[in-house]
């Protein structure tokens, strides 16, 4: 006997035993498992079924087939392990990345990328421009992005230049020609594009070596979300929050990296850890912050210098913007020793940016102070938008400007002082013409399969409510049919 | 027999010539129906107004009859005191004499009128007949489907006479055959363009009811006072809001303002649909058929089905409980 059919005489008789191939068939010295070829199958699913080995024994015995009595009533199955589940932190990062090219999506070959004056140019009015590479990395770093933004269903980040923004733009630009700062709200219903107008200004501010924080979400400084501490010497008390604003530095160094190097301190700096002496870089400045522990410092050292007025500093433009402005309109989350709620102007960094936007600091190079609203979880401001209201009226100059309600205790005063000489912006639908052009450069991008004409576009700007750009985006691109 | 009824109805004659002169016609015609059955006048003597032998002695020979006290002569001759009548249609005894009667009528009039002059049935007013189940209710008789058709081809004959030629007694023949109700005659009011040219459409859907003023502009819509949008959050419920003016092209044509009240999302979208399907007709009627093969005209007549009893909704089961 040859030594495969030996070998097998010691097995226990069953069925799993492969039926011994004729001698030729067989490889003399093939071990026992392989003794039968491989059974053809596509799938793991249909090569279980198929194989005989499984069928019949494997441990598990004969199955009863019919109804089976069960005696347990209440026993549960076992719950089968599904995998690994997701590291802590992992779905987040899932559910908040932002992907900012497709790689599928078609090039368009007309696309040009927008120069130092192109959002502030009017002749760019219904264009869409894309944005060059480094400014967007710039954007990546002080999260002007948006997961919720359609940036990944084009080859390139591009942007519609609407009328809006070119006014926008063009009062920035003069504000910071004559050395002022400009106080403005944009505000506006669901989805027209509020995030994004802050992201064309922040683009313009790259584009020209301005100095851009950005805080990416008021409710993150609010909500209680993120550590606080009150800061010593200080009546009433202020509360600093550390940890964001080590974060918040730290991506204020990776978006404005060349113009912070190119920047140097007037003073030194020797309360920090890293004594920083006069005509240090500001990037030195911002290093100098590792720990959260002394973030609050180190941040407070750099807004000092970058808002110090006199003729030796030589000072770029500055663009200080925030978006989810309810957020901070209100009484926060986070509770004083006493247990009593803190308003959110007690917090450090809310209070400087409400500072700046009511008008107590002056950038000595110039610069803009923008706010946007969000309509997305914004807790209700009375005050705020009653200012707005107001702002938008006396703009206007309408006969009729909103009154306060005699009647309704939920007023804020520290807010209505903050918002008392702001500018406002309210946008709307984009003009049919605006709307053609991102028609066309969806078509274009291949994710529009349609004749963009002059019915087409009417079609989406209608159903988008008379042309609101988050819902002609819903209307057009994220629905299924093709 | 006969000789005795023909001598009862010359007696009368008789008085009746002498009483009101030639109206006798009319008067047999009321006594027509209190005939005597002949198996009443059988065997009795023959009445006559002739005076007996006795009297006639010393009267000139031509005097008046003494009147005929119908009291009298039952007592007399025991005549029977009620008198069974006799129907005044000859088709009484059958099953069908309303119809007979008025079948029988209209083949009179047809060969009567036969040669006034008819107009195209394309122009004739539309009226809706008497169905065959109808004719059966109204008449409350047992009547035959083919004399049911053979008699609605004469009512259609005579309904072609030219309307200003047509005799009264044909247009009241056939007012027996049309129906209690005439749908042709609600007629729907055109909607008017006022001087804004704006038209008024209304439009309903289960338990919602809109009203959009459609006018020519550039494809603005605001229903309730919010863009189209804002009111609606579905794509799919904008869509059909608008699908009047999609399927015809005319989305950049015009601008619409819409009420809309009751019912939930869907059925307020597609309640607008309607209105603004019919404030467009308003404005162009050729529209009609675009309009009706997208599904914009007809009103949709579902409603919520009642629930049942012994089911948990209108028919969803309860759980089936073991014991």
């Amino acid at each position: 006997m040859s030594a495969p059919n030996c070998l097998r005489g010691l097995v226990r008789p069953s069925a799993t035993i492969p039926i011994s191939a004729p001698r030729s068939a067989a490889p003399r010295a093939a071990p026992i498992g392989l003794a039968r070829p491989a059974p053809f199958s596509t799938t793991a699913l249909n090569a279980r079924r198929q194989d005989p080995n499984q069928q019949g024994g494997g441990g598990k015995g004969h199955v009863r087939q019919g109804k089976k009595l069960k005696l347990g009533k209440f026993k549960k199955t076992a719950v089968e392990s599904k995998g690994k589940p997701p590291l802590p932190g992992e779905r987040r990062a899932y559910r908040k990345r932002i992907t900012l090219s497709n790689d599928n999506a078609i090039p368009v070959p007309w696309l040009k990328d927008i120069g130092a004056d192109g959002l502030a140019n009017a002749q760019n009015i219904a264009r869409v421009l894309a944005l060059p590479e480094e400014v967007q990395d710039q954007l990546r770093a002080s999260e002007a992005f948006k997961p919720t933004q359609c940036w990944g269903m084009f080859r390139k980040p591009s942007l519609l230049v609407r009328k809006e923004s070119v006014d926008l733009m063009n009062r920035i630009q003069t504000s910071v020609d004559n050395k002022q700062t400009l106080r403005l709200v944009v505000t506006g219903d669901k989805v027209t594009g509020k995030s994004m107008m802050l992201l064309q200004a922040q683009a313009h501010a790259f584009l020209n070596n301005w100095i851009v924080i950005h805080v990416p979400e008021g409710q993150e400084l609010t909500t209680a979300c993120t550590e606080y501490a009150p800061i010593p010497n200080t009546d009433p008390v202020q509360y600093m929050q550390p940890v964001y604003i080590l974060k918040l530095l730290q991506s204020i160094k990776r978006a404005n990296e060349k113009i912070l190097a190119k920047t140097y301190t007037m003073t030194g700096h020797p309360e920090l850890p890293q004594n920083i002496t006069p005509n240090t870089p500001l990037l030195a400045l911002c290093n100098a912050a590792k720990e959260p522990d002394s973030a609050w410092p180190v941040f407070q050292a750099l807004w000092n210098e970058l808002t110090a007025h006199g003729t030796a500093a030589n000072r770029p433009p500055i663009l200080l913007s925030l978006d989810g402005l309810a957020h901070v309109m209100r009484v926060s989350d986070y509770r004083s020793p006493a247990f009593e709620r803190i308003h959110s102007h007690d917090l450090a960094l809310v209070r400087l940016f409400t500072d700046t936007l009511g008008g107590a600091v002056q950038f000595p190079a110039g610069g803009a102070v923008l706010a946007a609203t969000s309509r997305n979880n914004a807790p209700r401001s009375p005050s705020m938008e009653l200012s707005l209201a107001q702002r938008e009226a006396e703009q206007a100059k309408r006969e009729e400007v909103p009154q306060k309600d005699p009647f309704f205790r939920g007023y804020d005063d520290r807010v209505e002082a903050v918002l008392r000489s702001v500018q406002v912006i309210r946008l709307g639908g984009v003009s049919k013409l605006e709307a053609r052009a991102l028609m066309e450069y969806w078509a274009a991008s291949g994710m529009l399969r349609a004749t963009v004409d002059e019915k087409a576009v009417t079609e989406k700007w209608t159903l988008a409510g008379s042309g609101v750009l988050g819902e002609m985006e819903r209307a057009a691109l994220l629905t299924m049919r093709i | 027999m006969a000789s005795s009824r023909q001598g009862l109805s010359s007696a009368i004659r008789g008085i009746s010539r002498r009483l009101n002169g030639g109206k006798w016609q009319a008067l047999e015609q009321q006594f027509q129906s209190l005939r005597l059955s002949p198996s009443l006048i059988r065997g009795r003597r023959c009445l006559s107004t002739e005076s007996e032998p006795n009297q006639l002695a010393g009267q000139p020979p031509i005097t008046a009859a003494p009147e005929i006290d119908v009291d009298v002569l039952v007592k007399r001759y025991r005549i029977a005191k009620h008198a069974r009548p006799v129907p005044v249609s000859p088709s009484y005894f059958s099953r069908t004499p309303t119809f007979n009667d008025r079948y029988l009528a209209l083949e009179k009039l047809a060969k009567t009128y036969a040669n006034l002059p008819v107009i195209p049935a394309a122009d004739a007013e539309r009226v809706a007949w008497k169905t065959l189940a109808d004719l059966r209710q109204s008449f409350g008789e047992p009547v035959k489907a083919t004399d049911y058709v053979k008699c609605l081809a004469i009512v259609k004959r005579l309904h072609l006479i030219h309307p200003g030629l047509k005799p009264n007694a044909v247009t009241e023949a056939l007012q027996d055959f049309k129906r209690d109700v005439q749908a042709f005659l609600n007629v729907p009011k055109p909607i008017p363009i006022d001087k804004f040219g704006r038209a008024l459409g209304v439009g309903r859907r289960k338990a919602s009811t809109a009203r959009a003023f459609v006018v020519e502009g550039d494809g603005q819509v605001l229903v309730n006072g919010k863009t189209l949008a804002d009111y609606f959050g579905r794509i799919h419920d904008r869509e059909s809001a608008v699908w009047a003016l999609h399927a015809t092209n005319r989305i950049d044509k015009y601008n619409v303002w819409a009420r809309v009240e009751g019912g939930g999302t869907t059925g307020q979208a597609e309640a607008l649909t309607l209105a603004i399907a019919k404030a467009l007709l308003a404005h162009e009627p050729a529209l009609k058929p675009a309009l009706r093969r997208a599904g914009c005209v007809t009103r949709d007549p579902r409603r919520v089905e009642r629930k049942k009893h012994g089911r948990v909704k209108a028919r969803k089961g309860p759980t089936w409980v073991k014991r």
